[in-house]
C-alpha cells in the first residue's frame, strides 16, 4: 500500500532545519523569562492592586466583596477582610488580631503572593494573636537594635514590603456585627526603635 | 525563489516561532498548568504548590498574573472548576447540583463568579457558602443548587448570561497533606448538571 504524504507549501519548505532548532531553542530562553518576569514586573498583582487602598503599617478594614466592591478576583463573599500593607524599612510592625472562628486566618505574603506565614484560628488555643514581623536579615546586620517585649513572638519577614490580611468567614448575616467587630480588633502598629 | 526571499521567509519564521512559541506556552503553563504545577479532580484543579514560598515558577507567575493572595497549600487548597462533572462548561444558562459531605473536613467554603473572577450581581446578594452557613440535610451532607433563577434550599444565583467558575476552598492541614503528596485523593464534590435553558 502506497503512503502519500502531504506535501508542505513551498514557502514552508524554504525554512531551513538551523532555523526551526533555532527558533526552538529561543523559544526556550523566551518562555522561561516570561515566566520568571511575571511575578516581578506583572502589573496586575494583589500587592500592586491593594496599595493604593492600603497605608503603610496600618490595619484597614476592607469593604465586604460585592460585585461593585471587590478588589481583588476570586475572594470569596461570605467573608470579611481586614489588610495591613507592612514596611519594615524604617521600623518593624506588631500585628495583633482575634481569630475566633473555624476558617478565620491571619497570613503574610510578599508583593508576589507568597504566603510564607499563616495562623488559622484553632480550637483549644488561644485566639487572640500577637507578633511582630521584623526583616529577616535584621538579626544578622543590625542585631540587637530593635528590642520587643519578651511576649510577642517575632516573625522574621524575608521581604521589606507586603501584606497582612485576616480573614473572618460569616456564619451567617445574624452573626455579622459580632464577625465585624472582632475583625475590627486587629491592629497593624509600627514598632519604635530603642538602642 | 531568490535568496532574499529565502532569508526572509527564514527570519520571518524564526521570529514567530521563538516569540509565538515561547510566550504562548508561558501563557499556557500560567493559565491552565500542567502535571508539573496543579493536580485535576474530576472537574477541579488546585495548584499544589500555591501559596508556598517553594512554588515552582509557573504557580508564581499564576498567583502573580491573576492578583491572588493564596494560603499556603500545606493549611488550604483551592479548587477552581469551569466545568461540569461531565466536562461541559459552566454556563449560568445552566441549572447545576452540587452535593458537599464534609464530616471529616474542618473548614470549608465555596463560591461562584464570572470567568474574569468577578462576583455575579445578584438581587439576593448571595455570591458563597461555606460550612457554616450551608443548609444541610439529617445525614450531614448539603445540596447546593446554582440556577438563575430562585431554588429552594441552598441558591447559589448565577445570572449574567457568562461563563461560570466555581471556587471550592478547603481548610484542613490533613486534607492539605493528603492531596498535595499526590496519595489517594480525597473525594471531591461533583458537579452535576441538572439542565440548561
Amino acid at each position: 500500500m502506497k503512503v502519500t504524504v502531504p506535501k508542505l507549501p513551498r514557502w514552508l519548505r524554504q525554512v531551513g532545519w538551523r532555523t526551526v532548532v533555532g527558533a526552538v531553542l529561543l523559544a526556550g530562553i523566551v518562555h522561561i523569562t516570561a515566566t520568571l518576569a511575571v511575578p516581578l514586573l506583572g502589573p496586575g498583582n494583589a500587592f500592586r492592586k491593594l496599595q493604593e487602598t492600603l497605608p503603610a503599617n496600618h490595619m484597614v478594614f476592607l469593604p465586604p466583596p460585592t460585585p461593585t466592591t471587590q478588589l481583588l478576583p476570586f475572594v470569596a463573599a461570605d467573608a470579611l477582610y481586614a489588610a495591613c500593607r507592612f514596611d519594615l524599612r524604617s521600623t518593624s510592625v506588631a500585628v495583633s488580631a482575634v481569630l475566633s472562628d473555624p476558617g478565620w486566618t491571619l497570613s503574610l505574603h510578599t508583593p508576589q503572593g507568597d504566603n510564607f506565614y499563616v495562623m488559622p484560628a484553632q480550637q483549644l488555643r488561644r485566639s487572640e494573636v500577637t507578633f511582630v514581623i521584623s526583616p529577616a536579615s535584621e538579626r544578622l546586620v543590625d542585631f540587637g537594635s530593635r528590642r520587643f517585649s519578651g511576649d510577642d513572638s517575632q516573625i522574621e519577614s524575608p521581604v521589606t514590603e507586603g501584606l497582612v490580611l485576616v480573614r473572618a468567614p460569616l456564619r451567617g448575616l445574624s452573626w455579622r456585627a459580632e464577625t465585624e467587630a472582632k475583625l475590627r480588633r486587629a491592629t497593624c502598629t509600627p514598632v519604635a526603635s530603642k538602642r | 525563489m531568490n535568496i532574499v526571499g529565502s532569508f526572509l521567509i527564514n527570519v520571518s519564521a524564526f521570529v514567530a516561532l521563538a516569540v509565538g512559541g515561547g510566550l504562548g506556552t508561558a501563557w499556557y503553563m500560567m493559565d491552565s498548568g500542567s502535571r508539573l504545577s496543579t493536580r485535576t479532580l474530576g472537574p477541579w484543579v488546585t495548584w499544589t504548590t500555591a501559596g508556598r514560598p517553594d512554588a515552582d515558577p509557573y504557580t508564581r507567575a499564576h498567583t502573580s498574573r491573576n492578583a491572588l493572595l493564596p494560603i499556603s497549600s500545606t493549611l488550604e487548597l483551592t479548587y477552581v472548576a469551569t466545568s461540569d462533572s461531565n466536562g461541559g462548561r459552566l454556563h449560568s444558562a445552566c441549572e447545576y447540583a452540587i452535593v458537599m459531605e464534609d464530616p471529616e473536613i474542618a473548614w470549608w467554603g465555596i463560591a461562584a463568579f464570572d470567568g474574569r473572577g468577578s462576583l455575579i450581581h445578584n438581587a439576593a446578594e448571595r455570591y458563597a457558602f461555606n460550612s457554616e452557613t450551608v443548609m444541610r440535610e439529617p445525614d450531614g451532607h448539603a445540596v447546593i443548587t446554582l440556577a438563575r433563577d430562585a431554588r429552594a434550599g441552598n441558591w447559589l444565583p448565577i445570572g449574567g448570561g457568562s461563563r461560570i467558575t466555581l471556587v471550592l476552598t478547603v481548610q484542613d492541614a490533613a486534607w492539605a497533606a493528603a492531596s498535595v503528596e499526590r496519595g489517594a485523593p480525597k473525594p471531591l464534590p461533583e458537579i452535576q448538571r441538572v439542565a440548561c435553558r
